[in-house]
């Protein structure tokens, strides 16, 4: 080969494995739905989710500099705030929800624990604007982002434009948090037939099913629907959930139906926090409804169930623990 | 040889050019307070002393109707009016330049399924301070300002108005007759939105809702084409 022909092969190998390593292919898990996210309109690449990591882990987000994305949303907890009932952001600032665990949110249809939030392109905007979280604004942002070394040149390479816009903030954020998927419980062996439930656990399985599985709907293990799930309204807070949004009276008390993939490590439970522990919750849908006109129809008859039968549920529940999900590298803070 | 190829392409896209002239006519619009123009900040008009700090707002969809049938379109039509700032009041047009045309029609906000499509560019980009944070949306139009009849904290007033979900579709339709004419000048005139409305009941819409709806209409009854 002569010297040209080989310089000729090297480029194009150069550009191959370029080209290879951007690309960024999405795989939906066997047996489960298609996404919702409409990926034609903001094509992953490796560079942009690593991009949207970046930004997800950094603190320049917020107006003093403090707090990022997961200091509220931290992957050892699933990607909510571990150990707040309410979310606490910037100078201590409590908030008036309970952040949600963030996984799977290529196939939601709203964000929030109310559906206030209609694609999750726009959801970064809530926290960043949001005077008790990182009160900041995204045009802000972009300015403090363009005015580092690094961010303009990481847009250049992901965007192919060194100009930070709020689209591309936005977008490369969103990114990184579709791939957020967690598919490889041991729940999730067992339905690939790898292993076996213990009979505890398929017990529980079963009562869940029985009980819970039209809200908490298999595989995603909600229905991404809003419900009411008969809980007390809480006096301090005063939340009505969808109803703030859409206005309408038959939506008073109604909550999206929260994933309870990984549940074992994403407490306190609930829109507020309320609760610490599975065996709270347990007791909650056993003796705790509260009826109301929206309750929703699954919960109007007493689930009646023993405490073993409690304790199969929760041994069930925690067959959901994924933890490839909880410590993969490729989701954590690197530098 | 590359050369000529390269010289022949050149002529070719060049001529390509020319025969399909497009005439870039203008649509320029002029936000006025009565006959005066608007001005945002220092002046005050003088019924009940009001001063205006901001008037944003959103046209999109432009076509151009010969009788009631669609001649032209703009492709990706969104525009973001800025009062305080001059280029943004004027859209430029590609239409072909032997088009007769007897109305222009465009929309006041932005239409429903671009509200629900996630991250976009441009005037579109929520960096233009005109996207809801706390509640996915656009805003249609924003207008700020102070009057005394406002018994508000500084007698402040703000009109945000936007909303897409059914009922709260702030989105208004606005078609005007136009003689054929090089530019058309289109007034907006923010006198005739408060004739129709009263400050000292109505100071402050920050939400979808029906109350964006009714103002919204209001706005789109301020347009109107400049005589010549
Ligand atoms: C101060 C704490 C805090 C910070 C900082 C924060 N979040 Fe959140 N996040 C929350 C809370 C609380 C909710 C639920 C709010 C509600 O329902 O009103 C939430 C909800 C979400 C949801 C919706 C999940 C669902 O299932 O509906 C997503 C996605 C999300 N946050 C992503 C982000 C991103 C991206 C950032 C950084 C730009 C961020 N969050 C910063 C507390 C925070
Ligand atoms: C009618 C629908 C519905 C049914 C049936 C239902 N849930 Fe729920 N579940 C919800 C909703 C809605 C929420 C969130 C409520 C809130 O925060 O206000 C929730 C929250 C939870 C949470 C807290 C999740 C978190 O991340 O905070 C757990 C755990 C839970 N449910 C378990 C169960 C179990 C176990 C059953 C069966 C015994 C069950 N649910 C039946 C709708 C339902």
């Amino acid at each position: 080969m002569s010297n040209k022909s080989i310089i000729i092969v090297l480029i194009g190998l150069f550009i191959a494995s370029f080209s290879i390593k951007n690309e960024y292919i999405f795989i939906v898990p066997k047996n489960w739905p298609k996404p919702h996210y409409d990926f034609t309109k903001n094509i992953l690449s490796e560079n942009k989710i690593e991009l949207g990591r970046k930004l997800f882990y950094d603190p320049i987000l917020s107006r003093d500099n403090k707090i990022s994305c997961a200091s509220c949303h931290s992957q050892f907890t699933a990607f909510t705030h571990v150990d707040h009932a309410l979310s606490h952001g910037i100078e201590d600032k409590i908030g008036t929800r309970n952040s949600p665990a963030l996984m799977n949110l290529a196939w939601h249809k709203s964000f929030m624990w109310d559906g206030a939030i209609n694609h999750l392109d726009m959801q970064a905007l809530a926290p960043m604007s949001n005077p008790l979280e990182m009160d900041n604004k995204i045009g802000r942002v972009v300015a403090s982002l363009q005015q580092t070394i690094l961010y303009p040149k990481l847009y250049q390479i992901a965007f192919g434009d060194s100009i930070i816009t709020g689209e591309h903030t936005l977008k490369a954020i969103s990114q990184f948090m579709l791939t957020l998927i967690s598919a490889n419980s041991k729940y999730d062996s067992v339905m690939r037939k790898q292993i076996e439930f213990t009979v505890q656990e398929k017990n529980g399985f079963e009562l869940f099913q029985k009980h819970c599985g039209s809200c908490h709907k298999q595989p995603l293990f909600t229905n991404l629907e809003f419900e009411n799930d008969g809980l007390p309204v809480e006096k301090t807070l005063n939340d009505y959930g969808r109803m703030n949004i859409t206005k309408d009276a038959k939506d008073s008390l109604l909550f999206k139906v929260p994933t309870l993939r990984n549940i074992e490590f994403s407490y306190p439970y609930m829109h507020d926090g309320r609760f610490k522990k599975l065996s709270e919750v347990m007791n909650h849908y056993a003796s705790g409804i509260q009826q109301s006109k929206t309750l929703s129809k699954q919960l109007q008859k007493k689930i009646v169930l023993t405490s073993n039968e409690k304790a199969d549920i929760i041994a069930f529940l925690l067959t959901l623990s994924d933890k490839e999900f909880l410590f993969n590298p490729k989701y954590g803070f690197r530098n | 040889m590359k050369l000529k190829i390269l010289f022949a392409l050149f002529v070719a896209i060049f001529c390509n050019g020319y025969l399909h002239a497009q005439s870039t006519d203008k649509i320029l619009f002029h936000p006025t307070f009565g006959k005066s123009a608007l001005h945002l900040d220092d002046s005050c008009y003088t019924k009940d002393s009001i001063y205006f700090s901001q008037l944003k707002l959103y046209i999109s969809g432009v076509e151009f109707l010969n009788k009631d049938s669609i001649v032209w379109k703009e492709a990706n039509s969104y525009h973001l009016l800025d009062a305080s700032d001059e280029k943004s009041l004027y859209i430029l047009v590609n239409s072909p330049s032997d088009l007769k045309f007897t109305k222009i029609k465009f929309n006041l906000g932005i239409d429903s399924i671009t509200n629900v499509s996630g991250a976009m560019g441009g005037d579109l980009d929520p960096t233009k301070g005109m996207y809801w944070t706390w509640q996915s949306g656009y805003i249609n139009l924003k207008l700020e300002g102070k009057s005394k009849l406002c018994k508000t904290r500084n007698n402040e007033f703000q009109f945000h108005l936007g909303g897409y979900q059914n009922a709260d579709n702030a989105l208004q339709t606005i078609i005007l007759n136009v003689s054929e004419n090089k530019n058309i000048d289109i007034l907006i005139d923010i006198e005739k939105m408060l004739a129709a409305i009263d400050l000292s009941e109505q100071n402050q819409i920050m939400s979808p809702g029906k109350e964006a709806v009714l103002l919204s209409e209001k706005f789109s009854k301020i347009f109107s084409i400049q005589k010549q």
